[in-house]
C-alpha cells in the first residue's frame, strides 16, 4: 500500500492536481456534495417505493429516477478519484475511508442484485401493489448503505492519522 | 464596528456548549454534528429535487398526491440542520458572523424555501390543485428551487475556503 501511495503521489496527474488544489479541491467538493444530494434524493425515492411507501407510484415510474442516481454516482466517482489521486496518503490508511468503500460495495452489489434478479419481475408491478419481502429488504439495505457511505465519507477528515485542514 | 455584536459573539463562542462542540476530544462533538448536518442536507435537498423534477415533468406517471408526506421529511431534516447549523456556528461565531459566503448561503436557503412553499401552494395544497394541470409559475419556482439549493450547498462547502 505504501509503495502504491508513494508511486501515485509522484505521478504527473497527482502533481498536476496538487498544483491546482486551490480551486480544484473546492470545485470537486462542491460537485461531490451536489452529487450526494441527487443520489440520496433519486435513489431514496426508489428505495422508499421498494419499501412499500407511496404505492400510488408504479414501481417502473419510480425507476425513471434511477438514472439520475447513477449519473450522480458517476460524478461522485470522478470527483472522488480527484481527491484520491491528489492526496492518496490521506485516504490509504483511513479507517473511515475503508468503511465507506465497504458500504459502497454493499450498496453496489445490492443494486446489481435488484437489476439482475428482481427488476424484470418487480418493474411490472401495478400501482397500489405492495412489494414482496425481497424488494423491501433490497430497499432497506440500499437506503441504509447509502447513508452509511455518506456518514463515513464525511468522517474521513477526522480520522486521518495526522489531521488536515479540510473540514 | 459596534461593540454589541462582537461582545455577544464572544460570549457565544466562550460558552460551555461552544467549547464542547469545538474542543471536546470526541468524534461525537464537531465531526458527528457536521456529519448530521450533511445527512440533513442530503434529505432536504434530495427531497426538494424529487419534487422539482416531478413538477418539471420527470416521472410524469407518478401521481402528485404520492408526495403529500414530503413536507414531513423536508421539515424534520431541516430542523436537524437548523439545530446542527447553530451548533457548528458557535465555536467560530466571531469568524463566521463576518463571513460573506455564510450570508450568501443563508440567503440561498431563504429563496429556496420560499420557492418550495410557493410550489406547495400552487400544486400540492388540496385536491383541486392536485387535479389541475401544473401552472407555469410552479415550473418556474421548480427551476428557482434547483438553482438556489445548488447555491446553498456550494456556498456551505465554500465556507471552509473563503474565510
Amino acid at each position: 500500500m505504501d509503495v502504491f501511495v508513494n508511486w501515485l503521489q509522484l505521478t504527473q496527474l497527482s502533481l498536476l492536481f496538487q498544483d491546482q488544489v486551490a480551486w480544484l479541491w473546492p470545485l470537486c467538493e462542491s460537485l461531490h456534495f451536489l452529487g450526494l444530494c441527487v443520489l440520496i434524493g433519486a435513489a431514496g425515492f426508489f428505495d422508499l417505493r421498494l419499501l412499500g411507501l407511496m404505492r400510488a407510484v408504479p414501481l417502473r415510474t419510480a425507476w425513471t429516477l434511477v438514472p439520475w442516481a447513477k449519473a450522480a454516482l458517476f460524478v461522485n466517482f470522478l470527483t472522488g478519484l480527484v481527491f484520491l489521486i491528489s492526496q492518496p496518503e490521506q485516504y490509504a490508511r483511513n479507517v473511515s475511508m475503508w468503511f465507506k468503500v465497504l458500504f459502497l460495495l454493499v450498496a453496489g452489489i445490492n443494486a446489481l442484485v435488484f437489476e439482475w434478479f428482481y427488476s424484470r419481475r418487480l418493474l411490472t408491478l401495478e400501482s397500489h401493489a405492495d412489494t414482496p419481502l425481497a424488494a423491501k429488504v433490497i430497499g432497506g439495505v440500499s437506503l441504509a448503505s447509502w447513508f452509511a457511505v455518506l456518514y463515513f465519507g464525511r468522517m474521513i477528515p477526522y480520522l486521518v492519522p495526522d489531521p488536515v485542514s479540510g473540514v | 464596528m459596534p461593540d454589541f455584536p462582537m461582545e455577544f459573539l464572544t460570549r457565544l463562542q466562550d460558552s460551555a456548549l461552544a467549547q464542547w462542540v469545538g474542543g471536546a476530544e470526541t468524534l461525537l462533538a464537531y465531526p458527528t454534528i457536521l456529519t448530521l448536518h450533511t445527512v440533513g442536507l442530503s434529505i432536504v435537498v434530495g427531497t426538494c429535487l424529487v419534487i422539482d423534477l416531478r413538477v418539471l415533468g420527470v416521472a410524469r406517471q407518478a401521481p402528485l398526491s404520492a408526495l403529500r408526506r414530503a413536507p414531513l421529511l423536508i421539515w424534520s431534516a431541516f430542523l436537524v440542520n437548523a439545530v446542527t447549523g447553530v451548533l457548528l456556528f458557535l465555536p467560530s461565531a466571531e469568524q463566521k458572523a463576518f463571513q460573506t459566503i455564510f450570508y450568501v448561503k443563508l440567503a440561498c436557503i431563504a429563496v429556496a424555501l420560499f420557492a418550495y412553499a410557493r410550489i406547495w401552494t400552487l400544486v400540492f395544497r388540496d385536491a383541486g390543485t392536485l387535479a389541475a394541470p401544473i401552472p407555469r409559475e410552479a415550473r418556474t419556482f421548480a427551476v428557482v428551487s434547483l438553482i438556489f439549493w445548488t447555491g446553498a450547498t456550494v456556498a456551505g462547502r465554500l465556507m471552509a475556503y473563503i474565510l
